[in-house]
């Protein structure tokens, strides 16, 4: 901020303060000159007035000669799909703000996307449905064949497993850290002359 | 006062300065000595380092002792222990209280030996040797005014030292660092149990106490009043996580996998009919000595490690 004057200086500041990029020393100085000076605060106002103006004004068209290069076209597609990575995102969004063409193709990229969605379920031609019924009637025919198996099996494995499991048979699943915390309790309520020095 | 302070009191005062020599103890000291240890207060780091063979296993907790309570805290988790209920608060917070029937347990077993005026921390302690079969099986020092146990060394059978713990950090003292939120963990209550597969004594140590176990185990606890373990018999055979990297523990009646650590030491093995775990503080000749009383395992198993151990 060389070769400003002290008014240009605030100003600067001032608007970089609404930007939020002050260093830690200028934002103290900001802050000192908001509190004490009121022609910095009316400057602070009328910098704060004219930024807002600035925002509600109506976002201009650009020419189409103006756009950087090219237009997003696969992308679009990707873009409705979720598929961009988060980097590309701000460039899409950016040339999405300022294109109309590619805003309208997104549209129309979206709208036949729902219309897709929304055609009934396609039947398959008939011979294709004679050759399934066939195969499903044959699947059905093996069936009891199968569970009858199956049953068979299942009863064999049932036997085996309730054979074995005469007597003390069995299994459970511990952790020996729980078995010592078990000891370690009954340890602390014991005593060599039986007497316990405290309760639970 | 108790019985027990009025003896160490006395002794004390019979003290002149480092060194003074008492008669050899009667066997009822060392009930005195571990009920005076129970019921001191103090606040410390403890360091309880453990040797099984080859491997070392060391735990450093910040610990809290007072009216038969103490405090545990780790790293990782905070236990409280006392009077048969444990609360551990961890990811998922647990609690567990046994109901127990007063059991007075014979230490008939060791002898105080002959005890010693010594100064420890700049604090006045008694050296305390408790003898087995005229074998020195620990070593306490305990300091005067609060009893608790400053530096505590077990001996294995063959005289070497198993397992030191030892207290810094001292204050003669609680700090009051325990939680507030332990009261509020639920707590599963167990009741007494009849004893149906567990022996009624191995190799120096009482079944003091029998529980129902999880998974429809029982629980023996035993003690020979200075050490214990709880031997756990499942019906089948139970599979126990935590055995993954066993050591193999070498005994007359045969190859253990045992999974050993700065406190404890567990085995599991099985009979054909049965799974059964240990869990205790005992040192290795006692826990060569118990395994050899208790159900021994089966042949296929014996084999099993006898392979590993001959060909890894």
């Amino acid at each position: 901020m060389a070769g400003m004057t002290p008014d240009e200086r605030l100003s600067m500041l001032l608007s970089c303060y609404l930007d939020g990029e002050l260093t830690k020393d200028e934002l103290a100085e900001v802050v000192d000159v908001l509190e004490h000076d009121v022609a910095a605060i009316a400057e602070f106002r009328r910098l704060k007035e004219a930024r807002n103006a600035l925002r509600t004004l109506p976002t201009p068209r650009m020419p189409m000669y103006l756009l950087p290069a090219g237009h997003l076209g696969s992308e679009l597609s990707a873009y409705l799909d979720g598929e961009l990575a988060t980097g590309e995102l701000p460039r899409i969004s950016g040339h999405l703000d300022v294109c109309a063409e590619c805003r309208d193709e997104l549209a129309d990229l979206d709208r036949s996307r729902t219309a897709v969605r929304s055609l009934p379920g396609l039947e398959p031609p008939d011979f294709l449905a004679l050759a399934r019924d066939a195969r499903e009637a044959r699947t059905r025919a093996r069936w009891p064949a199968v569970a009858a198996a199956v049953t068979g099996l299942a009863a064999v494995a049932i036997a085996f497993t309730v054979g074995i499991g005469i007597g003390d048979r069995g299994t459970v699943a511990v952790d020996v850290a729980e078995l010592e915390a078990r000891h370690g309790a009954v340890v602390s309520g014991t005593s060599v002359t039986g007497i316990r020095t405290s309760s639970p | 006062m108790t019985r027990s302070r009025v003896r160490v009191l006395a002794a004390v005062a019979a003290a002149t300065t480092l060194v003074a020599s008492a008669a050899p103890a009667l066997a009822d000291e060392v009930v005195d000595v571990v009920e005076r240890v129970n019921a001191s207060t103090y606040a410390a780091n403890r360091l309880v380092v453990s040797v099984w063979g080859d491997e070392t296993q060391v735990v450093r907790e910040r610990v809290e002792h007072a009216s038969g309570q103490e405090m545990v805290r780790t790293d990782e988790t905070w236990s409280m222990k006392g009077g048969g209920r444990v609360v551990t608060m961890s990811d998922a917070p647990s609690g567990i209280a046994f109901m127990m029937t007063p059991t007075a347990i014979d230490t008939g077993r060791y002898e105080v030996g002959e005890t010693t005026q010594v100064t420890h921390m700049r604090r006045d302690c008694t050296l305390i040797p408790i003898l087995e079969d005229g074998q020195v099986r620990a070593h306490m020092i305990v300091d005067d005014r609060t009893g608790a146990p400053l530096i505590t060394y077990i001996y294995d059978g063959d005289g070497s030292v198993f397992r030191t713990v030892s207290l810094s950090d001292f204050s003669p003292y609680r700090m009051y660092e325990w939680p507030d939120a332990y009261e509020d963990v639920p707590v599963e209550i167990v009741m007494h149990d009849e004893a149906k597969i567990v022996p009624t004594e191995a190799a120096g140590y009482e079944l003091v106490e029998v529980f129902p176990g999880p998974g429809g185990s029982e629980q023996g606890f035993y003690s020979d009043g200075l050490f214990s373990f709880s031997l756990f018999a499942f019906k089948g055979d139970a599979s126990v996580a935590g055995f993954e990297d066993p050591m193999a523990f070498v005994t007359e009646s045969g190859i253990y996998d045992i999974v050993p650590t700065a406190k404890d030491v567990r085995v599991t093995w099985a009979d054909g009919h049965r799974r059964y775990v240990l869990v205790g503080d005992l040192p290795p000749d006692h826990l060569g000595d118990v395994l050899a009383e208790l159900p021994q395992q089966d042949s296929a198993g014996m084999f099993v490690r006898w392979w590993r151990r001959l060909f890894g």
